[in-house]
């Protein structure tokens, strides 16, 4: 840690911890009511676990984020942060907001719209957050006066988040217009600016792990956000294609769509380019093997299983299916999960006073038992679509009939679950056993190559 | 290419991907109010959509295939089921399905009767938005099927229903019926022994009519076990099969609209069908 201030980034991730811990006791409820019969029928319905685990999700990401964002900012500008307290008032706003969001959620206190559940309160809370957070950054870097690309994409990616959460804020008595509006959100968020988010770590990632030359990455970068865009705006449009909109969504659809995965084999390339070419110098193979496992995981996830099924010709079989829940999941912890786990990866030795860096036998345990559980997972998550789309979808079973034949899958899924559940309670127990510091301690990254200074965007 | 070439790259593409996204977007919002019958959307339609949000349904049940996927696509329930039979199942879903047999259930949701009435509205809207031949078939609750792929299963239509003209045998055509009507028969009624869906099998009917309509508890007008299956399709609620899953106030869950919906000659086509199961 170089900068005093980066230790606010330590807390952000305290609290993504506990977060991602209970978001997936929430999921092994809501995959234990798959098998049924349901004892907390009417205690904790499915509805009630399901809401729960997906909010946790965005809300334990997104603070995952903003430490991120904040161990990265000062090294990138080489400053402090223009305001440390505002950081921790940020910080309690936001996990009070989320808190008692999900507090809330249990006593059905949302406003039922997919991933949007937060109620008008707490959207507004979560804006001004996001204001609070978008001024903090700003501020530091207006006064280091000095921003790389890396960086410069990051903070693009945050800004047009909190953009484009505001069409969250709007009703429309059209259920068909409100859907549209509700995909800018959430499509433009996981499949765009969420992207800028993940590559911009990933190339700070990547130039500090391998020592590869910041130009060259950098250069890639816009590269891979180009991409992300060409596809990813447009793409949107496979969300679109049943719901009540001209056909003319459909061709968009499936064209761009099929263009989505360009932008995470540029990501895997992009990891691998900066492999081959610099090897692995860093001593905290653990942050690389996350890093490198994010890019890998997100082109399988994001990238292939989800042009498996976003042509519309296939859409139209697997739409509303477990197929999507196969996508959702490996998509969601490949690109996001993993990227922040990587970057708590690389910056935990230096956030605490424990010098395991890359060498602790549990953080190694802590990541092959998540990959093979959610490995494990998305499979039985695939086998159970499959199996559904055939029986109910072609067949023409009924609902519940199938969901009786595909047990075995949800069995499937509960024992895969529980590996991955392990693997997370290693992570969290590896994080919190090490104890904070908030000295600034000097130079850590003991291989580091010259690095030119790129200009600002813009 | 160097960082500057990358960069407008990356501005120019997305700039161009916005732009044709939002003149897309301008142009659908001129067809959104004739895909979406939007001259449909009454109060009550309004009032039945802040139903379905408030009862968080959308994290158990799809409708336009969006949502969780622990409960059914509700997005043609509408017109697959009654508005008394929908009515009936919102009160108390227990009546209909058993947690033990299907490992699932719908928790009661103590809904007011204004409330039903109101997402009963919300979801005959949504049943009507064009939604591009979304579902390719009708999406069913449940067919208490057990053996997939046999020809004589309800639904089945993987085994497709031979085309039929003017000269076919009135029971072919009124097998046509039976899976094409809409709503259709087969959404509700099996064809097998004992399968009671949400509406009683129709296996053996057109021996089981004959003994009903000599029975003492026959309460409609037929004389006959042609005239009794003909009554049922155009009155329903002449003559009720017992049982809470079926009607309630001595009054059918099932739609009395095909008395409109067919023609004379189409209702003696599907009674030549259905007579055939004996």
């Amino acid at each position: 840690m170089r900068y005093k201030s980066q230790a606010v980034a330590y807390w952000y991730f305290a609290v993504a911890m506990v977060l991602f811990g209970l978001q997936i006791v929430f999921g092994l409820l809501s995959a234990a009511k798959y098998l049924g019969p349901d004892p907390l029928l009417y205690i904790l319905p499915f509805d009630v676990t399901k809401v729960i685990h997906t909010n946790l999700l965005i809300v334990w990401v997104l603070t995952g984020f903003m430490g991120a964002t904040y161990w990265l900012v000062p090294e990138e500008s080489r400053t402090e942060l223009h305001s440390v307290r505002l950081a921790y008032v940020q910080l309690v706003l936001f996990t009070v907001t989320g808190v008692t969001a999900v507090i809330g959620y249990l006593f059905r206190f949302g406003t039922g719209n997919k991933l949007l559940e937060q109620p008008l309160p707490h959207k507004l809370a979560i804006v001004a957050t996001m204001l609070i957070f978008l001024y903090n950054i700003g501020m530091t870097i207006r006064k280091a006066g000095r921003f790389t690309v890396t960086e410069g994409v990051l903070v693009l990616g945050l800004a047009a988040s909190a953009v484009l959460y505001l069409p969250a804020l709007l009703h429309f008595d059209n259920y068909t217009v409100s859907i549209f509006y509700r995909w800018w959100t959430i499509h433009l968020w996981v499949e765009g600016v969420w992207m800028m988010i993940m590559g911009s770590f990933l190339a700070y990632l990547l130039i500090r792990l391998s020592g590869v030359d910041r130009e060259v990455m950098e250069k890639w970068l816009y590269v891979i956000v180009g991409l992300v865009f060409i596809a990813g705006i447009l793409g949107t449009a496979h969300h679109y294609y049943w719901v009540g909109v001209p056909s003319y969504w459909l061709p968009i659809g499936g064209f761009f769509s099929a263009l989505e995965p360009l932008a995470l084999v540029g990501m895997a390339a992009y990891a691998y380019y900066a492999l081959r070419r610099s090897g692995l110098s860093h001593p905290n193979t653990l942050a690389l093997h996350w890093t490198i496992g994010s890019a890998v995981f997100a082109l399988f996830g994001a990238g292939l299983l989800g042009l498996a099924h976003t042509w519309p010709a296939v859409n139209r079989w697997t739409h509303g299916t477990l197929i999507t829940a196969m996508h959702g999941h490996s998509a969601f912890y490949g690109a996001y999960a993993m990227i922040v786990l990587a970057m708590i990866t690389y910056a935990l030795p230096s956030l605490t006073r424990s010098r395991v860096s890359g060498e602790s036998y549990v953080g190694y345990a802590a990541f092959w038992l998540q990959i093979a559980g959610m490995f494990g997972m998305t499979l039985s998550f695939a086998t159970a679509g499959v199996a559904q789309v055939y029986l109910e979808r072609i067949v023409g079973l009924g609902y519940l009939d199938t969901q009786l034949k595909i047990q075995v899958h949800f069995l499937m899924l509960i024992l895969t679950a529980s590996v991955f559940a392990i693997g997370v309670g290693l992570f969290i127990y590896d994080f919190f056993r090490r104890v904070p510091r908030s000295e600034v301690v000097g130079d850590d990254e003991p291989i580091e190559l010259p690095r030119r200074e790129a200009q600002p965007a813009g | 290419m160097t960082n500057r070439q990358a960069r407008m790259f990356a501005i120019a593409s997305t700039a161009i991907a916005a732009l044709v996204f939002l003149t897309l977007t301008v142009h659908s919002h001129t067809r959104f109010p004739e895909l979406t019958n939007a001259e449909a959307i009454t109060p009550q339609v309004v009032a039945g959509q802040a139903v379905w949000h408030r009862y968080n349904c959308v994290n158990c049940h799809t409708l336009f295939g969006e949502g969780a996927y622990y409960a059914p696509d509700l997005t043609k329930i509408a017109q697959l089921r009654g508005e008394r039979y929908l009515t009936a199942y919102m009160r108390d879903p227990s009546q209909f399905y058993d947690e033990q047999i299907h490992r699932r259930l719908m928790p009661r949701q103590d809904l007011s009767d204004q409330e039903i009435a109101d997402l009963i509205a919300f979801l005959a809207w949504v049943a009507n938005v064009d939604t591009q031949g979304w579902p390719p078939r009708p999406i069913l609750v449940a067919t208490g099927l057990t053996m997939p792929g046999a020809a004589e299963q309800p639904g089945v239509t993987e085994v497709p229903v031979r085309p039929v003209t003017a000269e076919d045998d009135p029971i072919a055509a009124g097998e046509n019926l039976f899976r094409n009507v809409a709503p259709p028969c087969l959404a509700c009624h099996s064809t097998q022994p004992g399968v009671n869906m949400a509406g009683p099998s129709l296996a053996g009917i057109g021996t089981r009519a004959a003994e009903i309509v000599a029975s003492d508890g026959y309460t409609g007008q037929a004389s006959d076990a042609e005239g009794y299956i003909r009554e049922s399709i155009v009155s329903p609620s002449a003559h009720v099969v017992p049982g809470p899953m079926y009607s309630a106030s001595g009054m059918s869950f099932m739609p009395d609209t095909y008395r409109s919906v067919l023609s004379d000659d189409e209702i003696e086509q599907l009674v030549a069908y259905l007579m055939s199961f004996r």
